[in-house]
């Protein structure tokens, strides 16, 4: 290679690493003066920033400046509070509206301020918030402001988080009391309307503008048979509603045009009437509307009117129904106009009065009709009528023919359809025949009234015209039995005296009828032992019914027993009236008085008293009559059982005349109890101190001897009197039994001579009452005087609580050991008398038999007690084997029998304890018990009768002693 | 192009003939920058390959021979030049795969101007990745001598096996198959 050559590449080697030299460096240039400019642009940035982040700063001072201000004076609360839930910050609203300066307020509790019923629920509705961790959150709360008074809040809560934890809360809340307030108001409102459409008695559909439902009710779907509930139509498009129910309807389509034309012309339109197939009448409103001018929708009303429409066809019906009633019945219709004036006059009218209407039409009725005297009474009537009142009275028409005619006119006035009174009609009903009826009967009462009140007097004259006479048979049928009869002539006797008695009581019955009407029954009131009264009523029907199988009982509360104030007479005539009546009805089972001391008020006390039987009873229907005069259930009774029907008459008279009450009770067959009511004043006195203090008096007299005679032979008085008097005994005398029980009553007798057949009351009946009733003679020995044709009646004698007896006639003689024994006329025989009493101390023994019982027996009355026990000894040897036989021979009805035979003497003797076994028999007999059981109580028996032999006997012998 | 391309090329050349054939072929060839060329800057692609297609004529060398070497020669100097990318990597098939998305990527940064072929890889399996080169310059050559290198770079050895995804070779598959 040359040198040139090389030269040559070497030139334009070089010439290309310049080129490239170069361009490296134009390339380096370029990208240097880029970094520059971009070197210089960052530098203008950095400053540009700092400005920026300077006027940043103060615009976010302004602005926090600017939402301080806005935060102040906000309508709102606004306040913050700490994680814990304390208050930092609170606005002057918050200040404002809960009473409390920002100060009190912060530091204190959200909580406090809340309303306590709300604090639980807000706590954990925040707490809540907090740990799901809802950063802001909404809720309407009330709270209590400082004054007490509650607002209603809706408060918006932002938690502020730093690093997932809550550092406090910023809270806006806003008072919406009124509007809570407004809202209630609103929602009662609405509920209101509500169920007051939905208890609307008719079907409402209120539908949109768009024809929606809005509301309707339930009587709306039952009344188109809509199955879903009311509230499951809401919102449902009812535009082709009426095309489908259309077929509900009477004519389908009327009713679908008819609510076309409704909804086009949006018309408020009432009382459609639209009959549906079914037969029910509906009436339809329909009522658009409108708000500020725009249609909203409307409402429908639907109505059923079936039964006010069934109601209204009814009335007619019936008004057609009684015009032509009234027509053909026998009353006389007229009308008149305001002056009088007839206007109609019907049929029936015409023919009562004998005019025809068109006589009548245009003249007054008052001209026509009416008589003088009754212008009074149609003037008021027209006065009445003119102010709507209707009045119904009776007057005189004259007919045309002059003659007069009783009316009952029913007028009532007459209405136009404004309501105003037109006229007058009147319904005349001829009543002449019964005006003639009524006089007639008027002058019939008359004339019975004044027959009844000569009925009246005569009764009262003739009862004592015959009980006169009355009164000398008695007397004499009684002194009779003291002319030493034959027994047949006794039982000649007995019938005399039975219908003679018969006959008084009746003429008795008459005078006290005729007495009480007459307001001549007065009430004395004396002060009485009302427990003996109703003893001896018990003793006397005892000892009367002793034949009968009927047991008489006294059932006495044991606190009557004190002595009371009242008319002892009139209890004593009542309780003998009923019990007798109770004796006539009752064939067997028992009767009796059973006395109960209600109440008590102050001093007076209310004693009720039961008078009841087993008898024939009542029958249901009757009980009202039998207390009238002269009634009795039936004739049937007054055939059977006699008596005048006056009884309870007299007794409900006189148990009212003392201001009492009396009724039955009775069941036919069972028997009846007749229950009345006195009151009386209780003394306080007890009925057992009265024989206390005449123990005393006893004493007293007992030295001198006082006897009682009571005797109605006016014979045997004088012949027994000067008896006494020759031995002088100091002695009263009494012609009758009642006598006799009012002078024992008074005194202390050291003996009565009792005679028994007495009217008025017999010895036996006198006998009870002292023994029974509180009175100083109540233990005086009682000795019978007795015709000795009754001497077969001793018995009865003894029973009736008398000591002993003298048959009549009797000599000196007879009487003088009666006077001896009872009276101890001689010195010697006085003293030798020992008294029961002692004995009981002396002899340890007789510890067996009740003594107790014994003395209040018989006192110190040995011979009585002597009397007594050998009584009771015959009866034991003679009856005592029988009670084993009948055993033996299973007569149960016989053993019972037996046993209540035997009971009652035991306790005579002091062996009151074999009176229970024997009852105990008694009834375990009747009631047809186990056999081994009535062995039982034989044997019981039989071992204590043993027992007690011995000191019968013992005792029998002592008082021998003591007696002779 | 950039730059470094043809400065190494020339460099590469005149190592093997001298500089009187580089001489030669940038004073034969027409080429718009007058042949001279620096490293930072860009010139058109049309004078590399008038460039190779000069030096294939006056060496008898066929153009993707040529290619092939240079591809090899150039990532020589990248290994050299560019040393600290090479640090990150441990093996060829680690390099090759993130020369798309870390290489060209940081070339970006550099040369913003710069128009970089387009390589995706996909591990088939421990010995075997497959590569798709899209470039509009179809130098398809050039990339198996770079691989090649990458190759030898690490001290591994792998069979490339080439197809043409496309007739004008635009879109090329490598598969590189790393032996044992």
């Amino acid at each position: 290679m040359d040198h040139e050559k090389e030269l040559a590449i070497l030139k334009r080697r070089l010439d290309r690493e310049i080129s490239s030299r170069r361009q490296a460096e134009a390339i380096l240039e370029q990208k240097a003066l880029e970094l520059y400019r971009a070197n210089q642009d960052l530098r203008i940035l950095n400053e540009s920033l700092e400005q920026k982040i300077a006027a940043r700063t103060t615009e976010l001072e302004d602005s926090e400046l600017r939402y301080r201000q806005i935060v102040e004076n906000a309508t709102d609360i606004i306040y913050r509070a700490d994680a814990q839930g304390y208050f930092t910050y609170a606005n002057q609203t918050a200040s404002e509206r809960l009473g409390y300066t920002q100060e009190e307020i912060i530091g204190r509790h959200f909580g406090e301020l809340v309303h306590p019923d709300w604090q639980q629920r807000v706590n954990d509705f925040y707490k809540k918030c907090r740990d799901e961790g809802q950063i802001n959150s909404y809720l309407q709360f009330p709270i209590l402001t400082k004054s007490g008074e509650t607002i209603w809040l809706a408060q918006n809560v932002q938690f502020i988080q730093h690093e997932n934890k809550i550092m406090e809360a910023a809270a806006v809340a806003r008072d919406f009391t009124k509007r809570k307030k407004a809202e209630d108001a609103l929602k009662t409102t609405q509920l209101r309307l509500t169920s007051l459409i939905a208890n609307l008695q008719s079907g409402i559909l209120v539908e949109d503008e768009s024809r929606h439902v809005v509301l309707t009710n339930q009587l709306f779907c039952k009344t188109f048979g809509i199955p879903a509930p009311p509230e499951a139509l809401i919102g449902i498009d009812c535009s082709t509603s009426a095309e489908e129910t259309k077929g509900l309807f009477r004519d389908p389509e009327g009713f679908v045009l008819g609510i076309e034309n409704l909804l086009s012309e949006k018309q408020m339109k009432v009382n459609e009437e639209l009959e549906m197939r079914d037969g029910r009448i509906l009436l339809r409103d329909y009522i658009p509307i409108f708000g500020e001018g725009k249609y909203l929708g409307h409402l429908w009303q639907y109505r059923d009117v079936t039964e006010e429409k069934r109601a209204e066809e009814r009335l007619r019906r019936s008004e057609e129904k009684y015009r032509g009633i009234i027509e053909n019945m026998e009353l006389g219709l007229m009308e008149v106009d305001n002056m009088g004036r007839i206007m109609r006059a019907y049929h029936h009218f015409c023919e009562m009065t004998g005019y025809t209407e068109a006589e009548l039409l245009g003249k007054k009725a008052n001209d026509v009709f009416l008589p003088q005297e009754f212008t009074g009474v149609m003037k008021q009537q027209a006065i009445d009528r003119m102010r709507g009142k209707a009045g119904i009275y009776e007057i005189q028409l004259f007919k045309k023919d002059g003659s007069r005619i009783w009316v009952m006119i029913s007028g009532a006035p007459i209405y136009n359809q404004w309501g105003k009174i037109i006229g007058t009609i009147g319904i005349h009903y001829d009543v002449s025949a019964q005006k003639r009826l009524q006089q007639e009967l008027f002058e019939a009462r008359l004339r019975a009234e004044e027959a009844q009140e000569a009925e009246k007097q005569f009764l009262a004259n003739m009862s004592h015209e015959i009980r006169t006479p009355l009164n000398a048979i008695i007397g004499m049928t009684h002194l009779l039995y003291d002319t030493s009869p034959t027994p047949d002539q006794v039982n000649y006797f007995d019938v005399l005296r039975n219908s003679s008695d018969i006959l008084r009581s009746l003429i008795n019955d008459l005078l006290d009828i005729s007495k009480i009407r007459s307001g001549k029954m007065e009430v004395h009131a004396k002060d009485f032992d009302l427990p003996g009264l109703v003893r001896s009523i018990q003793k006397t029907f005892q000892l009367k019914l002793e034949q009968k199988p009927i047991a008489v009982e006294a059932l006495i509360d044991p606190r009557l027993d004190t002595i009371v104030r009242g008319d002892d007479l009139l209890l004593n005539q009542i309780l003998l009236n009923l019990m007798g009546n109770a004796e006539k009805f009752t064939a067997e089972g028992k009767l009796g008085v059973r006395v109960t001391r209600k109440a008590s008020k102050g001093n007076i006390i209310t004693v009720e008293f039961e008078v009841f039987d087993t008898g024939i009873g009542i029958p249901q229907n009757k009980l009202d009559l039998i207390f009238q005069s002269f009634r009795q259930v039936d004739g049937d009774i007054k055939r059977r059982y006699g008596g005048t029907g006056l009884g309870l008459s007299i007794v409900k008279n006189l148990v009212e005349l003392q201001g009492g009450t009396i009724r039955v009770e009775s069941m036919v067959g069972q028997g009846s109890i007749f229950i009345f009511q006195l009151d009386y004043e209780d003394t306080g006195i007890k009925t057992s101190g009265i024989s206390d203090a005449t123990q005393s008096i006893h004493a007293d007299f007992a030295e001198k001897g006082h006897v009682l005679i009571v005797e109605d032979n006016s014979m045997n008085r004088k012949y027994l009197s000067s008896l006494l008097k020759r031995w002088k005994v100091r002695h009263k005398m009494a012609t009758n039994g009642k006598e006799g029980t009012e002078m024992a009553q008074l005194e202390r007798f050291d003996l009565i001579l009792m005679d028994i057949q007495m009217p008025e009351m017999d010895g036996y009946e006198a006998t009870i009452h002292i023994r029974n009733t509180a009175n100083p003679n109540q233990h005086s020995p009682i000795v019978a005087l007795t015709a000795s044709a009754m001497l077969t009646k001793k018995d009865k004698a003894f029973q009736s609580g008398m000591n002993g007896y003298v048959s009549k006639p009797f000599t000196p003689e007879q009487i003088l050991p009666v006077l001896r024994q009872y009276l101890g006329l001689d010195a010697p025989m006085l003293g030798n008398l020992p008294k029961v009493s002692e004995l009981s101390e002396d002899d340890e023994s007789c510890n067996h038999l009740n003594r107790a019982s014994l003395i209040d027996l018989y006192g110190d009355d040995a011979a009585y007690a002597l009397d007594m026990f050998e009584a009771f000894f015959e009866k034991i040897e003679e009856e005592y084997p029988l009670l084993f036989k009948h055993f033996e021979d299973k007569d149960w009805s016989a053993l019972s029998k037996l046993a209540h035979k035997l009971k009652p003497a035991f306790p005579m003797v002091g062996l009151s304890w074999l009176e229970t076994d024997f009852q105990q028999l008694e009834n375990e007999a009747k009631e047809g018990a186990e056999p081994i059981a009535i062995e039982l109580i034989i044997n019981r028996i039989k071992t204590r009768v043993t027992a007690a032999m011995p000191l019968i006997i013992e005792e029998m012998k002592r008082l021998r002693c003591l007696v002779n | 192009m950039k730059g470094i391309v043809f400065t190494q090329f020339i460099e590469m050349v005149e190592q093997q003939y001298g500089y009187e054939i580089v001489d030669e072929l940038l004073t034969n060839t027409n080429l718009p920058s007058g042949g001279a060329y620096t490293a930072i800057g860009t010139y058109s692609h049309h004078e590399i390959v008038c460039l190779v297609v000069g030096l294939s004529k006056r060496t008898n060398i066929p153009v993707p021979a040529l290619l092939n070497a240079f591809g090899r020669y150039l990532f020589c100097t990248f290994s050299r030049v560019y040393d600290h990318f090479f640090e990150h990597f441990h093996n060829a098939f680690d390099f090759l795969e993130n020369v798309d998305n870390y290489i060209h990527v940081e070339v970006i940064k550099l040369y913003p101007d710069a128009e970089l072929p387009q390589f995706t890889t996909k591990r088939l399996d421990e010995k075997r990745l497959e590569m798709i080169s899209n470039s509009e310059r179809s130098m398809g050559d050039l990339a198996e001598g770079l691989i090649a290198a990458c190759i030898e770079h690490y001290k591994e050895t792998a069979s490339i096996n080439r197809e043409k995804l496309t007739e004008d070779a635009k879109s090329e598959r490598f598969l590189i198959v790393r032996a044992s």
